[in-house]
């Protein structure tokens, strides 16, 4: 059980956020678009569905969205997408079909964003997961 | 290209360290080298075990100890660790015997638990909403 008097900590933690400048409804209708995210990842998406999901303009859901995570969405949405491929390929998927699973239409794309984000091409990243593992 | 390829958390016991990171937290223990009298031990996420490694480094330095002692005195975190559902892994902690400082709660766009690691530190755990 938690201790019953509140720490240090977790006083701050109230301050700053049960009275910050956010609404609730702000946190949960940016919630929505990520979930939207994580739901249709493996296909197109664009601005404007996210934009949709969250019950916003295009122009306030890009604000909100980075003021909240301090990332653009489409940023938020390549880093998920190779969340997801890090996770196939490590199960030793062919790269080819992790790349249109997590919603890359071209390869060449895929593994230049992979190898971005990670240090590591995707046959590589794959490689060097399996030497891990052995 | 430089990268991250460590992070450490101080612990008194190095044994008792590894043995709560892995078989409470579930981490998995990936290295082990003797340095004098202690070793560069390390562990790794189960899902990114060829990722940023988690040294257990030995709490040696007496100036750091007070530091330590400071941030655990004022229930602030060493570091913070990601986990998909803070609920569940409150409700499979304490049923192992965990203790937590400050039972899951919302901060924003995530929700936080702070647990102590039994070593000298508290530990948040965070899962994004």
């Amino acid at each position: 059980m938690p201790n019953k008097t509140k720490t240090f900590y977790e006083s701050e933690v109230e301050r700053l956020y049960d009275d910050g400048p956010i609404r609730p409804e702000q946190y949960a209708q940016v919630r929505q678009s990520k979930a939207f995210m994580e739901k249709f990842y493996p296909k197109k998406i664009e601005l404007d569905d996210l934009a949709k999901a969250a019950f916003m303009s295009r122009f306030h859901y890009v604000r909100t969205f980075q003021r909240l995570y301090g990332l653009t969405p489409r940023t938020y949405l390549r880093d998920l997408r190779i969340s997801k491929a890090k996770r196939l390929i490590s199960q030793g998927l062919p790269i080819t079909q992790v790349c249109f699973d997590i919603g890359y239409e071209s390869l060449p794309t895929f593994s230049s964003v992979f190898k971005k984000c990670t240090g590591y091409t995707p046959r590589d990243y794959y490689r060097f997961n399996k030497s891990n593992l052995e | 290209m430089i990268r991250i390829y460590a992070t450490s958390v101080p612990v008194e016991d190095q044994d008792k360290a590894l043995d709560f990171y892995t078989n409470m937290l579930g981490f998995i223990k990936k290295t082990e080298v003797p340095v004098g009298e202690y070793k560069w031990l390390t562990v790794v996420s189960p899902l990114e075990q060829s990722g940023v490694e988690l040294l257990l480094e030995p709490m040696a330095f007496e100036p750091a100890k007070v530091y330590q002692q400071a941030l655990k005195e004022a229930g602030i975190p060493w570091t913070s660790f990601a986990v998909d559902d803070v609920e569940a892994e409150y409700k499979r902690l304490t049923e192992l015997g965990v203790e937590f400082s400050m039972a899951p709660k919302e901060a924003g766009t995530v929700k936080i638990a702070v647990l102590d690691d039994t070593c000298g530190n508290y530990i948040q755990l965070m899962q994004e909403l």
